[in-house]
């Protein structure tokens, strides 16, 4: 074993040291720092789900942010004064999960033989008309006011109600959510959606009956965007409308392109980016969404592949970690 | 199992592509269809695989009426095809593109993993299709990185990798030169199996000729005749069709321009696609 | 009640008409890009924005009569709106085409914050007052139900359409367009310069999408810089609806959720009893949509691709 082999092994044990050390210290960020990250894994969660549909099977789905207002608004109806019921977090995460998931499964059914923008502008409308349901249905959710006071969070007998307990949950829960897409995306239905991804016809073709494999997809992002909807409900202990415009669905995404389509890495990527670019930019003042724009187009103009290469995905860097450890002379 | 079209027609709009079809295919023989451009030869394959509605008739599987079936269900009865325009899945690795064709196929062996091969069978059956058409060495590359013959042999291995006793191919040899031709009709006559009768669309007669046990001429839709390779070989309306005599030419030529009056933009299509 | 749908009627053809023209940028830009021009909302507020400034610029400078400074500053906002839009695709979107349908629809939002927001801070968030182009008066004619803005923003809306309808179907560069939306490869081979038809699709549309943008303010009376965003989602569903990329398609899609809007609002809480309110009223575009492709899966004028006829095999 050559020096150049342990100095590798060093440098790699330093750069994961360094990546654990910077996660844990994140708890000791004064606390809008906190929030930020907060905020930056639930974006990081959203986009995985929706990659599942957009960069796997290669639909477009602008309508992602209803599945994600779905399990907001369970939470909402399910621990709070609104109808006195108070469900503990947990319960309402499944059921939130599971609502997103039935959603999904209901607007997939229909409108999956669609093809391309038909299916695109389809999502938007029923993101469209989610929003609007919530905003006039008074009775349910209190429409534009929203739902204030929502319960107070716990988890096995743990509170969740600083952006710091959240942060744990949100990153246990990023990492099981990635290490989920990711042993998905090496089976043989992830095989399956990125061939649907490249010719819908010719997988029809192989015997495969594409509408279910569509709606698999739908579904599970839909889950894990009622899941996020849960999360974000009983992190804000409020709800409204507003949170959840089209603006909501672009912005998920937009991480994705912009990270790298289909790449976990990438998402992580531009989750990153797409939610520190505004909070730098506040100095800016009024100049900040400009400037945003502008940076947005200027990326993706100099990038059009997004900013991770589709190379360097979460496969190839197991794949690095574990020849470097296992068999260095390859390297 | 036997293939069996009765009686079929399709007509696109006013253009009647295939009239009154009836074939019939049994597993054991390799069956070549052949006809000029615009005969109707890739219709037939279409209807066959699902991807076109006939207009009337019935295409039966053994007992099973096609027709009425979705596309995935056909091919999940056993009928496997390629395409005229290679449509492999580009961005995978020519692995992957078989690996695709094992997916469960219900939602049931899905679920509960029965019937489901485990990844292990798969990636066997796999490499071992990959060796028997001389694919092995490019395994990890992705598909669309191959040069041009060795995609259409990728295309071909898809085809037969579930080992469907229905098996279309559309042109397997269109754009390959001399050599790949006849490595080509080589590798298609060694894949002639007693479960599985294989039904081959092409232009390059020598493969046809030398390959087939059947051949079945279509022109302008209709079958012109249908026999050994020597009997078609020798039959004088088929020269006709492919090469004319001077009154025929003047015919075709006629006919030609009333179709494609008939059939408007969308006829005159036919030449620009393939 | 004959009254009052005659006055909806002309209402639902002039929110309609307007619908139909901005539907009409997105068709050109999908039909010769595939692209879904997330900026073109923009193209819609910039126009009456540009008049404004137009024209007090030149009642500003002593100007003409005022019906000529009006005419003057319409026309200039076409052609200054119209521009822009072909800078942005020079720079925006053509480097992209290469990178498949995500990237340039990215930039497109990316733009559409942009010119939103460049607006926002020049001229700042609030509404502001749009000056009547023609005085509102009801036409006495027609009982008093119609007003001349409304009358003269159909009449405009037409003669706009009327005019693009001969222009691509009777102009050499007209057949350019729509054969570069036929085939981009096969027009190009042709010799036809694709690139010259993309640019004038980007110049005519957006250009259209300003005439809407000036008739719905002079309508509402009232402008901001957000006012493109849910008109044109709606305006880009019209163009679905139609079935997109085609030309008459994306009108008949703006009249049609301009009725459907108008008479959904007018007489569904009648038939549901009250139970189904106004507020409801952005939701039947959406409904309709839904319902129209879940029968006609390539909108109503689209042409249904036969799958194994399909250019492109991916959709994103
Ligand atoms: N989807 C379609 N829509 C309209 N017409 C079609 C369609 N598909 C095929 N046709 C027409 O049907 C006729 C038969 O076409 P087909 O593709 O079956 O010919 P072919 O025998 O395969 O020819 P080639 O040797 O050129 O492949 C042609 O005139 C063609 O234009
Ligand atoms: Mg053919």
């Amino acid at each position: 074993m050559g020096n150049s082999v342990i100095a590798r092994r060093l440098g790699l044990l330093a750069v994961l040291a360094l990546c654990v050390v910077l996660l844990a210290l994140v708890p000791y960020f004064p606390s809008y720092y906190v929030r930020v990250v907060d905020s930056i894994l639930i974006y990081i969660i959203l986009a995985v789900g929706l990659n599942l549909v957009v960069g796997y099977a290669g639909l477009l789905d602008l309508g992602f942010i209803a599945f994600y207002a779905v399990g907001a608004y369970a939470y909402a109806m399910l621990a709070s004064g609104q109808f006195d019921i108070h469900l503990p977090f947990i319960v309402v995460l499944f059921i939130g999960a599971a609502a997103g998931a039935i959603a999904g499964i209901l607007l997939g059914f229909p409108v999956l033989k669609l093809r391309g923008d038909y299916l695109a502008i389809v999502t938007l409308s029923f993101g469209e008309i989610i929003r609007i349901a919530i905003n006039n249905a008074d009775d349910l959710t209190n429409g534009p006011q929203g739902i204030a006071g929502l319960d107070r969070a716990s988890l096995f007998g743990l509170p969740l109600t600083t952006p710091v307990h959240f942060y744990w949950l949100l990153l246990v829960l990023a990492i099981i959510v990635c290490a989920g897409v990711y042993y998905m995306e090496r089976s043989i239905l992830g095989k399956a959606w990125r061939a649907l991804r490249e010719d819908q016809d010719v997988v029809r073709g192989l015997g495969i009956n594409t509408t279910t494999l569509k709606l698999l997809a739908f579904a599970l992002s839909a889950a894990i965007g009622g899941a996020g909807g849960v999360i974000f409900g009983a992190f804000q202990r409020f709800v409204s409308p507003e949170s959840f415009t089209f603006q909501e669905s672009l912005l998920v995404v937009l991480i994705i392109i912009i990270g790298g389509v289909g790449n976990i890495v990438g998402v992580i990527a531009g989750a990153v980016v797409l939610v520190v670019l505004p909070e730098i930019l506040h100095f800016a003042a009024q100049y900040r969404l400009l400037i945003y724009g502008v940076v947005l187009v200027t990326v993706i103009v100099l990038r059009p592949g997004g900013l991770v290469s589709p190379r360097f995905n979460l496969g190839f860097i197991i794949r690095k970690v574990r020849t470097l450890w296992l068999s260095p002379s390859k390297t | 199992m036997a293939l069996a079209l009765e009686n079929v027609s399709k007509h696109f709009g006013s253009l009647v592509a295939i009239r009154n079809l009836s074939l019939s295919f049994d597993v054991g023989s390799i069956y070549s269809i052949i006809g000029p451009n615009g005969a109707g030869k890739s219709t037939v394959v279409n209807m066959i695989a699902g991807s076109y509605a006939v207009t009337s008739g019935t295409i039966r599987l053994g007992e099973t009426a096609l027709n009425r079936l979705p596309k995935h269900r056909i091919a999940q009865l056993g009928v496997s095809r390629t395409y005229q325009n290679l449509r492999l899945f580009d961005g995978m690795t020519v692995l992957e593109n078989l690996e695709v064709c094992f997916f469960p196929q219900s939602w049931l062996t899905f679920l509960t993993g029965a019937k489901r091969l485990s990844k292990a069978e798969r990636l066997e059956i796999c490499h071992a299709c990959l060796a028997e058409f001389h694919l092995s060495d490019v395994a990890d590359v992705l598909a669309g990185d191959l040069p041009y013959g060795r995609q259409k042999i990728l295309e071909l291995a898809r085809a037969f990798v579930t080992q469907a006793p229905i098996v279309l191919l559309d042109e397997p040899a269109a754009g390959l030169n001399h050599t790949e031709t006849k490595d080509m009709a080589a590798m298609i006559a060694g894949l002639k199996r007693e479960d599985r009768a294989i039904i081959l669309v092409e232009h390059d007669m020598d493969m046809v000729m030398s390959i087939s046990d059947r051949i079945d001429v279509l022109n302008y839709g209709e079958l012109l005749c249908s026999g050994t390779p020597d009997l078609v070989r020798t039959n004088e309306r088929v020269q006709e069709a492919y090469l004319g005599t001077t009154e025929e030419l003047d015919d075709i030529r006629k006919l030609a321009q009333s179709r494609r009056a008939q059939g408007g933009l969308r006829a005159n299509a036919g030449i620009v696609r393939h | 009640m004959f009254d009052y749908f005659l006055q909806q009627l002309i209402f639902a053809l002039a929110i309609g008409a307007i619908y139909g023209l901005i539907a009409l940028g997105y068709t050109m830009v999908y039909g010769v890009m595939r692209l879904i021009n997330f900026a073109h909302g923009e193209f819609f507020m910039l126009g009456p924005y540009i008049y404004t400034f137009l024209f007090s610029g030149l009642v500003g400078l002593g100007g003409l009569a005022p019906v000529l400074d009006s005419a003057i500053a319409i026309v200039a906002s076409f052609v200054i709106v119209g521009l822009l839009g072909v800078a942005i695709e020079r720079f925006a979107y053509r480097p992209l085409r290469a990178y498949g349908r995500l990237a340039p629809m990215l930039s497109a939002l990316g733009m559409s914050i942009v010119l939103q927001s460049a607006v926002r801070v020049t001229v700042g968030p609030q509404p502001v007052h749009f000056p009547a182009i023609v005085p509102s008066t009801p036409i006495d004619a027609l009982g008093g139900m119609v007003t001349t803005v409304q009358l003269g923003i159909l009449i405009a809306a037409v003669l706009l359409m009327v005019g693009l309808t001969l222009f691509v179907n009777g102009t050499r560069l007209g057949i350019w367009i729509r054969a570069a939306s036929e085939s981009w490869t096969t027009s190009s081979l042709l010799g036809i310069r694709v690139n010259r038809a993309v640019s004038l699709v980007f110049f005519i549309g957006p250009g259209l999408g300003a005439m809407a943008g000036i008739m719905y303010a002079s309508y509402y009376g009232i402008m901001q810089p957000t006012m493109g965003s849910v008109i044109g989602l709606k305006a880009f569903t019209a163009a679905i609806l139609g079935g997109i990329g085609s030309i008459p398609g994306a009108m008949l899609g703006g009249f049609l959720l301009g009725a459907i809007e108008v008479f959904g609002t007018a007489f569904l809480p009648i038939l549901s009893f009250g139970y189904i309110g106004t507020e409801y009223r952005d939701v039947f575009a959406f409904a309709v949509l839904i319902l129209v492709l879940l029968f006609k899966p390539a909108g109503l004028l689209g042409e249904t691709v036969s799958e194994e006829t399909t250019v492109a095999k991916k959709d994103y």
